[in-house]
């Protein structure tokens, strides 16, 4: 099944997800094919300017452009998805490489597709982690 | 072509080493680019064959080697460090690297068959609630 990975450029849970056999829809694919195919070279943007109209699907037109073009590359990821994990509070999603409006925006329309979700936090302690991966591996393992 | 760019990270309770990788990728024969890099390493060629290499490389170590796929090719300027590239994006890898020894220990954990413990999730207020709530205060 496709599965779509909250923070979607997670290493964890793309390994995960394949590992336990299914098919992670992670943003690195979408950027690969924008690489190969539309040969991106506006650095450092990863969207196009029909990107950013797209994106008017997913988020108004008051929403920054930030979130807008993010959510022009990950809002199909979304529309693909058979299941969803949400993995909150991840360090990296947040500051200076995340954007929180758009986390909060990706939630909300994986909420409203009524997808099969987990959702998890980051792991902090060793405690943490067991419990994630367990929740995990049980979560992939109920979709087969 | 078709290409896959592929990630190798090594979990930091590995004892694997990114050279070890990048030999073993070497004596397979396959016909895939490899870098070592600090954290691992990073493999490119057709995705079967990366696949059948990721497999091999995943013997080593089931445990301790994790892969993700990467959007930009092997020495993409664009990307690559060595070349001033605009994309800098090692703080996240730098941040899950860390966590990977805990996740390591979760999956030997999950693969033992243990269960997850029970979590106490807080009830979330219906809106109708929230509603009078609100109408009180008014």
């Amino acid at each position: 099944m496709k599965i779509f990975i909250d923070p979607p450029n997670s290493l964890i849970l793309f390994d995960l997800v394949e590992r336990f056999g299914h098919e992670p829809l992670s943003v690195m694919a979408t950027i690969q094919e924008r690489v190969d195919n539309l040969e991106i070279d506006m650095p450092p943007m990863n969207v196009t300017l029909t990107d950013v109209k797209n994106g008017l699907k997913y988020a108004g037109i008051e929403v920054p452009s930030g979130i807008r073009g993010r959510l022009a590359v990950w809002g199909p990821l979304i529309d693909q998805a058979e299941a969803a994990i949400i993995m909150e509070d991840a360090p990296y999603s947040f500051g200076c490489v995340g954007c929180h409006r758009t986390n909060l925006l990706v939630d909300f329309l994986v909420r409203k597709r009524k997808l099969p979700t987990i959702e998890i936090d980051y792991p902090r302690t060793e405690e943490d982690a067991r419990n994630m991966v367990i929740r995990v591996k049980e979560f992939l393992e109920g979709l087969k | 072509m078709v290409r896959e760019t592929r990630l190798v990270v090594i979990s930091p309770l590995s004892e694997i080493t990114p050279d070890q990788i990048t030999r073993k990728v070497h004596s397979l024969g396959y016909e895939v680019t490899v870098k070592e890099t600090c954290y691992g390493a990073v493999l490119e060629g057709p995705p079967e064959t990366v696949s059948k290499v990721m497999q091999e490389l995943r013997a080593l170590d089931p445990l301790g080697i994790y892969s993700k796929i990467r959007g930009f090719p092997l020495g993409d300027p664009k990307r690559c460090r060595a070349q001033h590239g605009s994309r800098p994006g090692f703080s996240q890898l730098q941040t899950e690297w860390q966590s990977l020894s805990l996740v390591e220990k979760g999956l030997e954990c999950a693969l033992r068959g243990d269960k997850a413990e029970d979590i106490d999730i807080p009830e979330r207020i219906p809106v109708k609630d929230l509603q009078r709530f609100c109408e009180e205060v008014e």
